[in-house]
């Protein structure tokens, strides 16, 4: 059963990865906004922003990453519409694959699609002069963690995906999770906030997420923030996953 | 300016005469309000275009540049609105200046004729768009100028070609020209470059608008 269900997943994935691979032009815009954030945030503002560290751009980068991909899951989400709006989920159901599969797939091409937008982002960081003195261990800690952020997000994505009746309305959840970066440890540091601010921007995932990755690509010692940000990550995922299929089940059955 | 003010603005060192950042951002918000707002000129002379209005009008024995004049002047006034809107929001938020009625009527002068020059250059992708789209989408390299500014921190933080570029594109001399009416101080040369910049635009959108307006009528 369990392989019955991993091949059909990998069906729907080849499925989902034909469509982002024939039209690029999703991955171009996932990918400008948060470069152009980035460029923005480095070259205009970041002379000004005292942010405790000679380069900004270091500063910076692991909320950009979280931007990038705040921004890419939208996509998910308006695949998933088209589909149900389509009626390709009732020719899938015709057929004898695992139902689970169809998400599957969904989330599989946002997952892939996401990390070749946080490549594409790195690869331009690099080149405005981002550096990290991180080790493979530290790379592949922040690969995981970036990993299980855009799973969290992704299935947040497919309840808008199911739920939503317009496509504005699938893909506009994601602007307050592309805002939350905004208000966070992301751009400036919180002790830099007044009172009201400064609580929210501590207490909200975004920046125990960014203060980890950040330690990690600047090799110091991560603390708790770690621990808080899997926190974040895997109970908004296992919450999404849950609510998630309670809707797809609604809708299919 | 909300984000601006109480998330960044802690941190953004923009120079110790300036007093609070909000006093600092509030001229550059101000280009951005009318920036965004002339893109609903465009859009509704472009609804009048579509609509065949235009057409009637010419049909009535009014003066031809009456029907540009008129949504250029709806603009001004709108604008005016959201800048007063925007204002009671600053000082809401603590705002304060030691500005003389002189010095706020000299504001006022500068946003009105930004505005008519925007509101001028808002009128040819109205009168020249195919889609709703294009006749409101010129406003976002307007509204994105600030940015690139002195706006929201000073052009001495930045680095070589940007900086040129701030310190040599119009927003920067009008930012702060009023900026330095708000904090009684003087303007310098800067309110003449700014001034250069508004009625040199606001002649060639102008011109370029009967222009194109005239293509439009025959």
């Amino acid at each position: 059963m369990t392989t019955h269900t991993l091949s059909d997943t990998g069906v729907m994935l080849g499925r989902s990865m034909r469509h982002i691979t024939r039209s690029l032009d999703t991955i171009i815009t996932v990918t400008i906004m948060p470069i152009g954030f980035m460029l923005l945030f480095v070259f205009v503002f970041g002379g000004a922003i005292q942010a405790g560290t000679d380069h900004y751009v270091d500063y910076l980068m692991p909320g950009i990453l979280l931007i990038a991909i705040a921004s890419g899951i939208s996509y998910t989400a308006f695949r998933l519409f088209n589909d149900l709006k389509g009626g390709i989920f009732e020719r899938f159901h015709s057929m004898p694959i695992a139902r689970s599969s169809v998400l599957w797939g969904h989330v599989l091409t946002s997952l892939v699609s996401n990390l070749v937008s946080v490549a594409i982002i790195v690869g331009v960081g690099f080149a405005i002069g981002f550096r990290s003195p991180a080790g493979v261990a530290a790379w592949l800690a922040v690969v995981g963690i970036l990993v299980l952020f855009t799973l969290a997000l992704t299935w947040i994505a497919v309840i808008a995906g199911l739920s939503a009746s317009s496509p504005d309305g699938a893909t506009a959840f994601s602007y307050p999770i592309i805002f939350l970066p905004f208000v966070s440890s992301a751009f400036v540091p919180t002790d830099t906030m007044p009172g009201p601010v400064r609580a929210f921007a501590e207490n909200q995932p975004v920046t125990s997420i960014v203060n980890a990755i950040r330690a990690l690509l600047a090799r110091q010692p991560v603390g708790h923030d770690i621990w808080i940000a899997l926190a974040w990550c895997v109970g908004i995922l296992v919450a999404a996953y849950a609510v998630a299929m309670v809707v797809y089940r609604r809708k299919i059955g | 300016m909300l984000l601006f003010v109480y998330v960044f603005g802690g941190a953004i060192s923009h120079g110790a005469s300036s007093g609070s950042y909000l006093g600092y951002l509030l001229p550059g918000i101000l280009l951005m309000t009318v920036a965004s707002g002339v893109s609903y000129t465009a859009f509704r002379i472009f609804t009048d275009m579509t609509t065949g209005i235009f057409g009637r009008f010419r049909s009535m024995p009014i003066a031809r540049s009456g029907v540009l004049w008129s949504h250029v002047l709806t603009s001004l006034v709108a604008n005016l609105v959201s800048i007063a809107v925007v204002f009671g929001v600053a000082f809401a938020m603590g705002f304060r200046t030691g500005a003389g009625v002189a010095a706020w009527f000299a504001v006022a002068g500068i946003l009105i004729l930004y505005t008519l020059a925007l509101t001028w250059v808002a009128v040819i992708p109205g009168l020249t768009a195919k889609s709703i789209s294009g006749a409101s989408g010129f406003s976002y390299p307007l509204i994105f100028l600030p940015f690139v500014s002195s706006a929201f921190v000073p052009t001495s933080t930045m680095p070589g070609p940007v900086r040129w570029f701030a310190e040599n594109q119009p927003v920067t001399p009008i930012v702060d020209t009023i900026r330095h009416l708000f904090a009684g101080q003087p303007v310098s040369n800067d309110i003449w470059i700014a001034l250069g910049w508004m009625v040199g635009i606001l002649l060639v959108a102008f011109t370029g608008a009967m222009l194109v307006y005239r293509r439009k009528i025959s």
